[in-house]
């Protein structure tokens, strides 16, 4: 044994409850990066032997076999048997068996241990296994698999110490040897694993399958979808409803800040920079990240409840009907948060052709980089009040109706998409749905600390940079005496020159002006206004007072905002986004082509909106 | 390669346990045969078809497998012939 730190890889099935396991272990401890060369994710961290010594742990994405049909897969394989470039293979591994499900995941297991690396299993949702009827002897498996058999409970961190403690006695005790054949074909495989479960078994009481009574209902061919729509509608009403008191109350932060930075600082370029620049544009961003938080509590709550896969298997025959899967769904449902994270997800699509669709349509589902736009502009137009004497809020019906709008268009193209430059066989849809299960608070919480953190390094980062180059192009040159800075500076001037192209669909300057900086993420759109709104209010004491929503309402026509609306529904209008569709569909063919194609559909949406809009009489 | 001839999972009642008799292999790419074997699905073994499609569709097929319930496409489930269970 060298002195250095030990790596221990989690391998094991989908569904076994490795990444929970893998959370109670680390802690916040933990690093998720890239593969070098592949696009998987690399989730590491650290944890500790009960003498202190440290240890260096790894969560390998879950597969049922070291034969891989996905590249998240292929890395599975790869680490555990030591040929991914940059990856030390582990010094011993912990593989991962769902109690209740053992004939099934052992297959797994009997390859893993067919490796000759030190080896411990942990028999994990020992108490899941038990609600559902299952007694089992941990020590006779252990018997007959020859390694040590952890009983585990993650979710309570049960078992976590003698976990670590049989690892470290494998690691010392291990005598190198040759890799032990697996049963060579698949059904003596399975006839193996089958024998070991069953002795692994003492009493096997009728299960109480609650899961099947739920899904009775839950996977109904109507009632199920009437569940999955009422859902994803309370999902959308939360993020409006909850969210305000602690936007107000980061919003008035914000506000005390550049109080203070006002009376603090002498009146000079910087003192302006800060107020009007960065607090300005920043802060009009971080005001959403309440309603970011709720929407990603909603995804994450799904997932780990077990639901999403049913909400893929309900889903399944409209995305069959163009051209994609139930696979796709999960995804597509990322990308409501962020596309990023959703495109990065169809790695575990295995049909090419229906993973570049998803890929291409995932930019319309509606991203929470959307949210400040939208809210922005719904708060300021559309009256707070409910529709005709229902508890349905007509703001959270207009969000409703935008989300909506990007899902059929993403439909639309979908199915143009898969009868021309995607054209190819049917997708399949293969998937195990997991039981259900009650999600637990430490991994909602971690994942929520993780998406709020990569959040507001973004509004730290690009958007603050962003704001900071407008500023400078909003404040120069400086206008003389009576003519409006923000028409006269370089931004002014360019955005003047866009106005043009965008003025036939109802676009105004403003809008013109917040386009250009909104290339690098949506969200940028409303720093950009508050900024020039703030150049523009400069010294006038009741224009500074007034909310930017109570400024746009003055100038704008409401045919001009729900134009604006419609644009963001398919402007690709995210630096992140392009260079990740560029990053996995390898080359800048697929990314030109979807910011072609959106660009064009932003335009026809937000020209049909105004125009009609103008005819009902709003312009 | 012969067509099936008795009756195949995708027409069988839901609710109902069968065993599966044969399977066309031919019939689906390598990938999903061998995804089919991963999650036990071979001759012999018992399944009971559980799920079947929603309001568009008359796909996906959601079956027990065991103590798993995978989710399959009609294509796979027609090309798996099925027997009464014991």
């Amino acid at each position: 044994m060298t002195a250095a730190i030990p790596s221990i890889a989690l391998v094991g099935n989908p569904n076994a409850g490795k990444s929970s396991l893998f959370n109670a272990l680390t802690g916040a401890r933990q690093k998720i990066a890239n593969y070098p060369g592949v696009t998987v994710e690399r989730k590491a961290g650290h944890a500790s032997f009960a003498d202190g010594r440290p240890i260096a742990l790894i969560d390998l994405p879950g597969t049922y076999s070291l034969t891989p049909a996905s590249p998240d897969e292929a890395v599975t394989r790869d680490v555990v048997l030591g040929r991914q470039a940059g990856e030390a293979r582990p010094d011993a591994l912990i593989v991962v068996v769902d109690a209740a499900n053992l004939d099934n995941h052992l297959c797994f297991a009997l390859e893993l241990l067919a490796l000759g690396l030190p080896t411990v299993i942990a028999l994990n949702m020992l108490d899941l296994a038990e609600r559902d009827g299952l007694t089992l002897d941990p020590a006779r498996l252990s018997r007959e698999l020859g390694v040590p058999v952890v009983p585990t409970v993650a979710v309570r961190k049960r078992g976590l110490t003698e976990l670590l403690a049989a690892v470290d006695d494998a690691i010392r005790s291990h005598q190198p040897r040759d890799a032990v054949p697996a049963p060579q074909t698949d059904a003596s495989l399975h006839q193996r694993a089958r024998a070991l479960a069953s002795a692994a078994i003492v009493t096997e009481t009728p299960v109480r399958r609650w899961t099947q009574r739920v899904d009775a209902v839950v996977l109904h061919p109507v009632a199920g979808l009437l569940i999955l729509l009422a859902l994803m509608f309370v999902m959308f009403q939360a993020v409006y409803a909850w969210a305000g008191p602690p936007a107000d109350a980061l919003e008035a932060g914000v506000g005390v800040l550049q109080s203070w930075v006002i009376d603090t600082l002498p009146e000079n370029f910087v003192r302006d920079l800060i107020v009007e620049g960065l607090l300005a544009g920043v802060g009009a961003v971080v005001v959403f990240l309440p309603q970011i938080l709720i929407l990603f509590l909603f995804i994450l709550l799904l997932e780990a409840s077990g639901y999403m896969t049913r909400a893929a298997f309900l889903m399944d025959g409209l995305m069959a009907k163009v051209g994609l899967s139930g696979r796709g769904f999960i995804p597509l449902l990322s990308s409501f948060a962020c596309a990023v994270p959703g495109i990065m997800a169809t790695r575990a699509i295995p049909d090419e052709k229906d993973r570049l669709t998803t890929i291409l349509i995932a930019p319309l589902m509606t991203c929470s980089a959307r949210l400040p736009v939208y809210a922005l502009i719904i708060a300021a137009f559309i009256p707070d009040r409910t529709v005709s004497g229902l508890p349905i809020g007509l703001q959270g019906l207009v969000l409703f109706g935008l989300y909506l709008s990007g899902i059929v268009g993403a439909l639309v193209v979908a199915f143009v998409l898969r009868r021309t430059v995607a054209k190819g066989n049917a997708a399949g849809f293969m998937m195990e749905m997991p039981r259900y299960q009650m999600p637990q608070w430490r991994d909602i919480a971690l994942g929520l600390w993780q998406r709020a953190w990569i959040f507001l390094r973004r509004a730290g980062t690009i958007i603050a940079m962003t704001t900071v180059v407008l500023w400078l192009l909003l404040s120069f040159p400086k206008a003389s005496e009576g003519e409006s800075q923000v028409e006269y500076s370089v931004a002014g001037r360019i955005a003047s020159g866009l106005e043009v192209v965008v003025k036939p669909i109802g676009f105004n300057h403003d809008i013109a002006l917040a386009l250009i900086p909104a290339m690098a993420a949506r969200e940028v759109a409303v720093s950009a206004m508050a900024t020039a709104n703030a150049i523009d209010a400069d010294g006038d004491e009741d224009a500074m007072a007034e909310t930017l929503g109570e400024r746009l309402q003055g100038k704008w026509s409401l045919a001009t905002a729900l134009a604006f609306l419609a644009w963001f529904v398919f402007a690709p209008q995210c630096i992140s986004t392009i260079a990740i569709t560029r990053r996995e569909t390898n080359g800048w063919k697929w990314p030109l082509f979807m910011v072609g194609y959106l660009f064009v559909l932003a335009y026809a949406a937000a020209g049909i909106t105004y125009w009609t809009a103008v005819a009902f009489g709003l312009g | 390669m012969t067509a099936l001839l008795g009756n195949v999972l995708d027409r069988a009642p839901l609710g109902v346990t069968v065993r599966i008799a044969r399977i066309d292999w031919d019939a689906m790419s390598d990938d999903e045969g061998r995804r089919l074997r991963e999650f036990g699905l071979m001759e012999g073994c018992e399944v009971t078809p559980r799920h079947r499609g929603s309001l568009f569709s008359h796909e996906p097929l959601a079956l027990t497998i065991g103590r798993m319930q995978v989710i399959i496409r009609g294509k796979q489930a027609a090309a798996i012939e099925i027997e009464p269970a014991a």
